[in-house]
């Protein structure tokens, strides 16, 4: 019975752990992860694109760049040629984009892309960023990704700050199969296996 | 009835044609939140850009999605007559099967939410679920029954010889197909089989792991399953031996630059589907 009530305690204090930690990064980066979403949203405006660390160094990257009809997925070392003249090719200019990539170095920020939701039959968008999680993982269990989704408008949210669909407010919204909670209006987080 | 040896195609015309022949829809008792506008509308988009289906975000439609490209391709007012039947009666005999989708099912169809693009394209909703309903593998034993939100679990899941079971009773194709959901297939230096296999008149489809791709591309690669379908549209390598596939992958043609470990690791089922004989409507 102790055995067991220790377990439970364990399974509750790791849970509290990682929204904790959550609060600390977001608390730690809030300033620097604005910066990404804006400088983000301004170079997708020229061309649709999305960026995601693949290594635990966060030195290579996948670039997606989108056209009308293919969407592109490269892979490259982020100091190298290649990038700067694909980059130029999609016609996106390479600094504000290595810039960024940069910033999400210095944060450990996983990844950055732009996602569909729907409301009411219309379509809207918001930035979708990802960090790996640092916090205790028990063996064989998935890594977790902190993620962090902008709105382009402020949202509704519940009395326990979970985010709530805009059409009805009665029923939560959810992204990837996760509920998110508030950090400020329009700013929503949540702790997930899916980091895109 | 389909004949056994026999494959119907249809142009995109004469899709076209009956599908603006269709005046006022009326809602269907057998799908009661699926309206039948947005239907419609569905049906007309994947007619006229087949390449935008969708099988969601975080579903487990893709292999359900990727076979929906043999219709839309090559029968696209067959697949539209008998959506619209399913649709009005509630059932249809497509090819072999009688799909005949559970209470449950029709409830959900023209429901699920959160899934991008899939959110408003009912008939897309309705098409996946009633096959997923009705086909089964052993990836679905313990979850045979829908219940909300699992089109994301087991009970959509298809498994490599689910696939190919489908394309042969719903359309009456010939699936040639090697691999299988854990061993890699067979057949040599797999970029060369897969560009004689797009040389060939059919349809390549590629079951691979997913996950992979998403790794560092150096060929350093734990073990790993399948889980996902994508229709190859080409393939080519360079000199540097790096490898562009091209495929489908639901709402996008995706163009991804792969090494042959990589391409070696991700590979887990090939099949290629060919007509034996056509019956032009």
């Amino acid at each position: 019975m102790i055995k067991l009530i220790l377990i439970l305690f364990m399974v509750v204090l790791v849970s509290s752990c990682a929204t904790t930690s959550m609060t600390k990064y977001y608390t730690e980066h809030h300033e620097e992860l604005e910066i990404i979403e804006q400088s983000y949203k301004e170079n997708y405006t020229h061309k649709p694109f999305a960026i995601e660390f693949n290594d635990k160094g966060y030195k290579n990257i996948f670039l997606e760049l989108l056209t009308d009809s293919i969407k592109y997925i490269y892979e490259f070392e982020v100091n190298e040629p290649r990038l700067q003249d694909t980059l130029k090719k999609f016609n996106l200019s390479p600094t504000p984009i290595k810039n960024l990539i940069t910033r999400m170095q210095s944060i450990e920020c996983k990844g950055v892309s732009m996602l569909d939701y729907y409301l009411g039959g219309k379509k809207n968008t918001l930035v979708f960023l990802s960090v790996k999680t640092k916090d205790f993982r028990w063996p064989l269990t998935p890594q977790k990704y902190y993620i962090l989704t902008y709105y382009t408008q402020p949202q509704y949210y519940d009395a326990q700050g979970r985010l709530l669909d805009g059409q009805t407010r009665k029923r939560l919204r959810e992204l990837n199969g996760d509920v998110f909670k508030r950090v400020n209006a329009r700013v929503a987080y949540t702790i997930s296996e899916h980091f895109r | 009835m389909y004949a056994t040896d026999t494959i119907y195609t249809s142009s995109h015309n004469d899709a076209v044609k009956y599908i603006n022949s269709i005046k006022g829809l009326h809602k269907s008792s057998f799908w009661p939140n699926i309206n039948p506008e947005l239907f419609l509308k569905n049906i007309r988009d994947d007619i006229n850009t087949p390449l935008d289906l969708y099988q969601g975000s975080n579903t487990n439609f893709c292999g359900y999605a990727a076979l929906s490209y043999l219709p839309l391709n090559y029968d696209p007012l067959g697949h539209a007559l008998k959506l619209v039947t399913l649709f009005e009666k509630g059932e249809v005999q497509y090819g072999e099967e009688l799909l005949k989708p559970s209470a449950a099912v029709r409830k959900a169809a023209g429901n699920l939410k959160y899934k991008g693009g899939l959110d408003i394209r009912p008939a897309e909703q309705m098409w996946f679920l009633s096959l997923a309903d009705h086909f089964k593998s052993y990836l679905n034993f313990f979850n045979k029954n829908y219940d909300p939100g699992d089109e994301n679990k087991f009970w959509a899941a298809v498994s490599y010889g689910k696939f190919n079971r489908m394309i042969k009773k719903l359309f009456g194709y010939h699936v040639h197909a090697r691999g299988s959901d854990l061993m890699h297939p067979k057949v040599g230096d797999i970029y060369t089989y897969l560009q004689e296999q797009l040389k060939k008149d059919g349809i390549t489809i590629v079951f691979q792991n997913n996950a992979y791709l998403r790794k560092k591309n150096t060929g350093k690669l734990k073990p790993g399953f399948p889980t996902h379908f994508i229709v190859l549209l080409d393939i080519k390598k360079y000199e540097n031996d790096l490898i562009d596939i091209l495929y489908w992958d639901y709402g996008f043609r995706t163009l991804r630059q792969v090494n042959p470990a990589i391409l070696k690791k991700i590979v887990f089922g090939i099949s290629f589907i060919s007509k034996k004989n056509s019956v032009h409507d």
